[in-house]
């Protein structure tokens, strides 16, 4: 089953890649801090003189 | 240094929003006309509105133009406010968009054009793969650039399901349309039979997890917190879900295949895997649910937040549902069935739909600085969406079951209880009411389309909304203005990612075929590869999309053996490219369709090709009448069997030169039969080169007892 | 925004309104909430007030203009910038304040308040902040004003500012984790085939490759995960210890050897998935054993107390310089809630110093000019001007730090399994060596085999597993019910306890709380506003009760004249108006004593008794039945204060336990190694500076906080006061921990005897092995989680 051996490799490339990205992720500090981004992402910051926050 | 000011492109979002609701519409009309098809075979009108033709339009368009728009619309919108960034680059964006609604232009006009490679979800053919590999770079590279130019550190969990996409279906696109041009628009699938199988079914089930799963995951993860306004109940669990869920998930395939002629530890691993998928993905759902907790009041008056819940909710059963159906004694019963019919448009109607619908309530008001024009019609469209699913589930469930069990059933002197026909003519019941709970999903988003429009007559588009922020600061030792370069030296990582298509597609190239010309499968002697007319023939099988309706693969079981003949081997298919094993019985399995008890008079197929009701009373077959008056294509029979011959077929040197000889030879024959039967034909009809490979399949082995 | 009409709470910070301050019809307990209010509003930032109930902080009283003055000095900035140009700095602060979403909220759209700043980023993990300003467009000074001013005051001390260690720890150990969690998953996967093919693939060069990605995908696991096994088994053995991690080690090397050794060779497939298993399972332990409370500091030096700057006179010139750089000899000046740098001598003014911070002594001291004042001690009232007498490092409260014990790390993992796994090696290996012996004499071409399969089976993983997630459960658990340990090994610490020592000032009672009941006929705003004012000029302790935080908005004007008879009471005059606080004897001029058994201060406003403040030390609550439920273990009382609240510990603790009053810090630590002389092993539970170095000393030093953010001395474990009263229940806790994990190294046993009974046989396929381990590993995870979270209900601890 020579597909296998492709499949296989293309599959570990793949998840290899990822796996050099979670190393990155991780060493670059992305994970220090895993609460403060959840609760960042819910305002977009419109300029200062544009609409305000309060209702 | 200072804070800066910059505006997030709504424009490209609003575009993909509109195309989404546009080609959601089609596809999904087209998928309504089609399943009234299953109920009134009169519907099929000209070839080019053929049942067989009409699905892959609709599982396309569906698939790739209403999902795809809805990721891009989401992405778009979403990707520059995670990285407070507009996207890197507006004429790339322009192409992207552009690009894409081109490619499904184009499978509108080739797939009922009969322009297939015939392997489900990559029907469309070779020029058009190209196309969707250089828009996908396209949006691959817009990506990453906005990436890079970010304006926020931290990458939230939705980009890196984004980055996971986008890596992804490169390379099962580019592995899985593997294919031989030998004309426009014709291709030959490089792989043949069990091995074209496997890769199709990895592309296929990997294809449902990188583009219907993991990219709406990241929206759930961006918009359900934003329509909430509260943070994701647990962060990390979102983290540890995204890493766990990419770092196995490439494993998923082979249970689409229990019970074929794959390798039987092949099928475990499949099984054993998507067992094991249950973990991550009900993770994924119990966070999107719990983010709502305490806030249940607030869902049943938010109407964008019920259609999320009933998403995230159908996300759950169809994950679980998955792993159960690729348990093999569930698959025995399931598989070739409407059950998986029903398993898939739970997802697709449930997940994909829903949460698009919520997202586009949710975001057309706000790029339009307006509110949506009435609440109530949306309102109505959750209830007529929810009960559509359910009109269109439940009946069918019912029906995969009660047609399996009739398959499966045998009289006490050991005769199968119901012929095929009947268990068919059953089901018709069960289609009249899975296209009634259609028609209900498709009025509710007739009355979206509506909604939206008045809402964005009310308002005006903010094409150019602008935001501030600071730059990301620089942390001691890193510098200002740095070269294109310096970003690789310091990611290595998206380095990577953009080099690995590359090197996919220059390295596939290189090895693949060295692999899978003499392929390893255990040959049997007597399989001989198909004279040309059996070519011919069946490349219109391939070009009608029989195999959405007939399977090629009988399952070793009692009832199957019974019925269509001895249980199918990995070695008949070495010739076979594409394999069309099928996944669908709406029509009886032809693996042995010219052997054995099975095998009927030429003028019999003739008569069932113009009109199968006249054959079989109460047929749901399309007529193919049309095949009557269609020339053969001849000139391309050369270029066939060169193809052929590249890819590892042994005919001999030089055969292509009397190829058509031997063609007109079989075909008189036929023609002949037919005579004898008082049918009067050319033998330079298409028809007869259909026959021909009606007679021809399964003959192989049975010469061989 | 709605608030309830029913009881009236502030709109900022939830506490109580006792009177009408309003703003756009919210009302607001203070002015200084309504002001912050005022601020974001205008700013556009309401909704702070949106993602949250009431999120905000209340503000305490207004800010002396110069607290921050020292910011200003160059040298202090660099010391406190992580990066520093012109046009950009770069700062960290921790924010102990930080609670909820709408901290994060306001504090990283600062910038919309103050455009100096170009970008703040919270951490809310470590509750700290990252911002970056313009130095040309805000000050250091001003930017921590503004922080203060909206409730966030950066915890700013001498550790802080000369930099934190960077906690690179975590994400070696999540990449390691990641890593061997990615290898392990896809060896399963690939190792599938061969299982399920009952090893008969079809096509063997398949079957080849297979093996050969496996042990390629192993190998970071050996060389990169397992390094931190590796290296604590070397550590052990440099130490000639044998611990727990070594027979793991040598369990890792045998299976990665074999398996390789297999493959290569072609002569087996290996079992690398449970290899590299064993590496994943032990890293999950450590990883869920590593609760870290990032925001908590458990070793605090007394440098954290001290100011940070200091108003040094130069020739009738003020100037703020930092402590670090003040010279014996420098004049310096002391003003009200300032404390004391160093040893000094007061050269004019009228001291008072509290040293209830350094001794736990609760009444002021008046000292005269010629006096000596010492570091950490409080001045109280006007300022004073003082003469460097000592470098603050020579100063008495520093001597204590100089104490050895300071110097000495204790409560580091030293597990009680580890000397268990000497002997739990020995065993090992002679059944390795027995069944070594068996095959060479019966049949020598399976002794490899056996042997492998002997050492790898019989890996104590199970046995680490259960401790590290026992303790990582039980940590946890401590946690979300307010205890928050060092580390698992002060678990064992508290299980093994025979006494309990407790200080009194802060432990048992509350700082600055006191019950006040006023009897008489009830006096107006302002003349309470009054009476708060005239009892602020007092340091007497009583006064101090009265003189509570700013309240009104009313003007009384100023106090014109202010006499005070120490031990009797004080005179406060506005022109005509006066008001007298006091004793009875004092106010009325009769001799009449005390009318309760609770202190009081008789008021007397214009010459018209008004009654009496009835004030009572009070006591956290359930501090009976605590004593009653510790019985089984020796209570001990430590008090820096006098002996006035005698009768009613004796009255909460009963009479018979011994209890030491007006206790210098040096004596607490004595008092604590004398009773370890006597083979007990101590609890020492205090707050405050007083007793760092008795909970330094004790084998298990929980220090009480109020907040458990704020101020602590160096402890093995931090307990926010409202729980103390379910000490008894947290012991409790922590021994049935032992009983866990012994019950759980039987269970692991019993995997090990069928586990060893299948490879002393050499019969021990790897198919089973592949089963076998996991299954162990997962079953003894879920037992212990299991029963720890069932032993805390039955606790109570088990709630929340």
């Amino acid at each position: 089953m020579s597909a296998f051996f492709i499949l296989v490799g293309i599959s570990m490339m793949v998840a290899g890649s990822f796996l050099a990205a979670f190393i990155w992720s991780v060493s670059s500090g992305q994970y220090d801090d895993d609460y403060t981004a959840s609760v960042r992402m819910l305002w977009d910051n419109p300029p200062a003189g544009a609409k305000k926050n309060d209702k | 240094m200072q804070v800066e000011k910059f505006y997030y492109d709504n424009r490209t979002v609003k575009n993909f929003a509109y195309a989404t609701i546009f080609w959601g519409a089609i596809g999904m009309l087209v998928g309504l006309y089609a399943a009234l098809q299953l109920v009134f075979p009169q519907l099929n009108v000209t070839q080019y509105g053929s049942f067989g033709r009409l699905r892959p339009l609709h599982t396309n368009a569906v698939i790739f133009a209403f999902v795809g728009n809805g990721i891009f619309m989401g992405v778009y919108y979403s990707l520059q406010r995670l990285l407070k960034a507009r996207m890197f680059n507006d004429t790339l964006s322009k192409i992207h968009f552009w690009g894409w609604q081109l490619i499904i232009v184009a499978a509108v006009i080739s797939l009922p054009m009969g322009f297939t490679s015939g392997k489900e979800y990559a029907e469309l053919e070779w020029p058009i793969d190209i196309a969707i590999t250089l828009i996908w770079v396209v949006f691959g590279w817009n990506m990453f650039g906005t990436i890079i130019k970010r304006r926020e550190k931290h990458l939230y969990v939705a980009i890196w399901f984004y980055i996971a996409t986008l890596v992804t279906v490169a390379v099962l696109h580019i592995v899985n349309s593997f294919e031989l041009p030998f004309g426009w628009m014709k291709s030959y699938s490089w792989y043949a039979g069990v091995q074209d199988a496997l890769v199709q079914w990895w592309y296929g089930h990997n294809a449902v997890a990188f583009f219907l799963t993991t990219p709406y995951l990241g929206l759930m993860y961006y918009f359900l917190p934003k329509a909430a306004n509260r943070p994701i109940y647990s962060y990390r669990l979102s983290i540890i879900h995204f890493w766990s869920l990419i770092f196995l998930y490439i494993w998923a395939g082979p249970h689409h295949l229990l019970y074929t002629a794959l390798p039987n530890w092949a099928q475990s691993l499949g099984v054993v895997f998507s067992i094991m998928l249950i973990f991550p993905s009900w993770g994924g759902m119990i966070n999107g649910l719990l983010t709502l907790r305490g806030a249940w009041d607030r869902v049943r008056d938010d109407v964008i937040l019920k259609f999320m819940v009933v998403a995230v909710t159908a996300y759950g059963m169809a994950t679980f549902e998955g792993p159960m159906l690729s348990l093999k004694s569930v698959s025995a019963i399931a598989h070739y069935t409407d059950w998986i019919v029903a398993h898939v448009h739970v997802g697709a109607l449930g997940w994909n739909g829903m949460l698009t619908f919520g997202i586009i309530y949710w975001l057309i008001p706000r790029i339009f600085g307006t509110n949506l024009y009435s609440k109530k019609l949306a309102n109505n469209h959750f209830w007529l969406g929810t009960l559509g699913i359910i009109f269109y589930a439940v009946p069918l469930y019912w029906a995969g079951f009660t047609q399996s069990s009739m398959w499966k059933e045998f009289t006490e002197s050991g005769q199968l209880k119901y012929s095929f026909l009947e268990t068919v003519t059953y089901m018709k019941p069960f289609y009249a009411m899975r296209s009634l709970g259609g028609t209900l999903y498709i009025i509710g988003v007739l009355i979206m389309v509506y909604n939206i429009y008045k809402t964005v007559k009310a308002g005006k588009l903010v094409a150019n909304e602008a935001a501030e922020a600071a730059p990301m600061v620089k942390e001691a030792g890193m510098h200002k203005g740095e070269h294109w370069h310096r970003w690789i030296e310091r990611k290595p990582v998206q380095m990577m990612v953009f080099s690995l298509v590359v090197i996919l597609i220059g390295g596939a190239i290189e090895i693949i075929p060295t692999f899978l010309i003499k392929s390893n499968v255990p040959t049997i002697s007597s399989v001989k590869p198909y004279t040309p007319l059996e070519l011919q023939g069946r490349d219109l099988y391939v070009r009608e999309g029989c195999y959405t309706c007939h399977s090629q693969m009988i399952r070793p079981f009692r009832d199957e053996t019974e019925r269509y003949g001895e249980y199918s081997k990995a070695g008949e298919f070495v010739y076979d490219h594409p394999f069309q094993w099928g996944s669908k019985r709406t029509g009886p399995d032809l693996a042995r369709e010219g052997s054995g008890n099975l095998k009927k008079s030429d003028g019999w197929h003739f008569r069932h090709f113009r009109e199968p009701s006249s054959m079989s009373e109460g047929s749901i077959m399309p007529s193919y009448e049309f095949m009557l008056h269609q020339e053969l294509d001849t000139a391309s029979t050369a270029a066939r069997i060169n193809a052929m011959r590249t890819l590892g077929v042994p005919y001999p040197k030089g055969y292509e030169q009397e190829a058509n000889k031997d063609l007109l030879k079989q075909a008189g024959t036929i023609v002949n039969n037919l005579k004898n039967d008082s049918i009067r034909i050319t033998p330079n009809k298409e028809v007869i080169a259909l026959i021909a490979y009606m007679q021809r399949m399964g003959k192989d082995i049975s010469k061989q007892q | 925004m709605q608030e309830s009409p029913t009881q009236q709470t502030c709109y900022h910070c939830g506490d109580a309104c006792t009177e009408h301050i309003k703003a756009n019809g919210l009302q607001f307990c203070c002015n200084g909430c309504r002001q912050v209010y005022l601020l974001l509003q205008e700013n556009g930032l309401c909704g702070y007030y949106d993602l949250q109930q009431v999120p905000g902080i209340k503000v305490r009283g207004r800010f002396a203009g110069n607290r921050f003055n020292y910011l200003d000095d160059e040298t202090m900035q660099k010391r406190l910038s992580s990066f520093n140009t012109d046009t950009q700095v770069n700062i960290i602060f921790s924010l102990p304040q930080i609670h909820c979403s709408s901290c994060i909220f306001l504090l990283e759209q600062l910038n919309k308040i103050e455009p100096g700043i170009i970008s703040s980023q919270t951490n809310f993990e470590r509750k700290e902040i990252f911002i970056s300003y313009d130095p040309r467009l805000i000050s250091l000074k001003k930017l921590v004003q503004l922080l203060a001013f909206v409730g966030y005051e950066p915890d700013i001390n001498q550790e802080a500012s000369t930099g934190r260690p960077k906690r690179s720890y975590n994400r070696g150990a999540i990449a390691a984790l990641g890593v061997a969690g990615f290898c392990f998953s896809n060896i399963m996967m690939l190792s599938f085939p061969e299982y399920f093919s009952g090893g008969e693939i079809e096509e063997p060069w398949l079957k080849q490759t297979f093996s050969y990605i496996i042990l390629a995908l192993s190998i970071p696991v050996l060389l990169y995960s397992s390094a931190a096994i590796f290296k604590s088994a070397f550590k052990g053995l440099r130490q000639g210890m044998i611990n727990i991690d070594a027979p793991i080690a040598l369990a890792i090397l045998m299976g990665f050897g074999r398996s390789y050794y297999e493959i290569i060779t072609g002569t087996g497939a290996g079992y690398l998935d449970s290899a590299t298993g064993i590496v994943f399972f032990m890293l999950v332990g450590r990883w869920f054993q590593n609760k870290t409370y990032n925001a908590l500091s458990f070793d605090r030096q007394y440098k954290s107390y001290f100011p940070l700057g200091v108003s040094v006179i130069n020739n009738n010139k003020e100037e703020n310089i930092p402590v670090t750089r003040l010279k014996i000899g420098d004049r310096i000046v002391i003003r009200n809630e300032e404390m004391v740098p160093a040893d000094a001598v007061l050269l004019e003014g009228k001291a008072c110093i509290d040293y209830s911070f350094v001794t736990g002594e609760q009444e002021a001291v008046r000292i005269e000019a010629g006096a000596m004042v010492q570091a950490g001690g409080k001045q109280k009232g006007s300022a004073v001007y003082l003469r460097v007498v000592k470098e603050p490092s020579q100063s008495y409260i520093t001597q204590l730090w100089n104490n050895d014990i300071f110097s000495k790390e204790k409560n580091q993992d030293q597990s009680f399994i580890h000397p268990w796994s000497r002997y739990f090696t020995a065993v090992l290996l002679s059944i390795a060596f027995l069944t070594a012996l068996f095959w060479a004499w019966h049949d020598p071409s399976k002794l490899l085999t056996a042997v492998t399969a002997v050492l790898i089976v019989a890996c104590p993983c199970s046995l680490l597993l259960s401790a590290t997630f026992t303790y990582g459960n039980m940590l946890r658990i401590f946690g979300r019910n307010k205890l928050f340990l060092k580390n698992a090994a002060v678990i064992e610490a508290v299980a093994g306890i025979t006494d309990i020592v407790f200080d009194k000032t802060g432990t048992i009672t509350q700082t600055g709380k006191a019950s006040i009941q006023f009897k008489g006929q009830p006096l107006s705003i302002e003349e309470r506003e009054k009476v708060r004012q005239a009892a602020t000029q007092s340091a007497h302790s009583l006064s101090k009760a009265l003189a509570g935080p700013y309240e009104s908005s009313e003007a009384v004007g100023y106090i014109d004249a202010f006499e005070e008879l120490p031990g009797e009471g004080l005179t406060a005059s506005w022109g005509a108006a006066s008001v007298k606080l006091g004793s009875n004897g004092y106010v009325r001029g009769l001799p009449a004593g005390k009318l309760s058994t609770a202190a009081e201060v008789h008021v007397k406003i214009d010459d018209a008794y008004r009654g009496y403040y009835e004030i009572q030390q009070v006591y956290r609550p359930g501090m009976g039945p605590m004593a009653a439920d510790l019985l089984p273990f020796n209570l001990h009382v430590l008090s820096g204060d006098n002996d006035s609240e005698k009768a009613n510990l004796q009255h909460l603790f009963g009479t018979d336990i011994p209890m030491k009053f007006a206790v210098s810090p040096q004596q607490k630590l004595n008092y604590v190694k004398e009773l370890q002389g006597q083979h007990a092993s101590v609890m020492m539970l205090g707050d405050g500076l007083n007793d760092a170095g008795a909970l330094k000393q004790a084998n298990a030093g929980i220090a009480i906080s109020n907040d458990a953010a704020r101020f602590t001395p160096a402890c093995d474990a931090i307990m926010d006061g409202t729980v103390l009263h379910q000490l008894g229940a947290f012991i409790r806790f922590a021994k049935s921990g032992r009983a866990i994990v012994l019950a759980s190294f039987i269970l692991s046993i019993l995997y090990n005897i069928i586990g060893l009974s299948f490879a002393v046989q050499a019969k021990l396929s790897p198919v089973v092995a592949a089963i076998l381990m996991p299954a162990s590993s997962i079953s003894i995870i879920l037992f212990v989680t299991l029963c720890s979270s069932a032993v805390a209900h039955r606790l109570g601890l088990g709630k929340n």
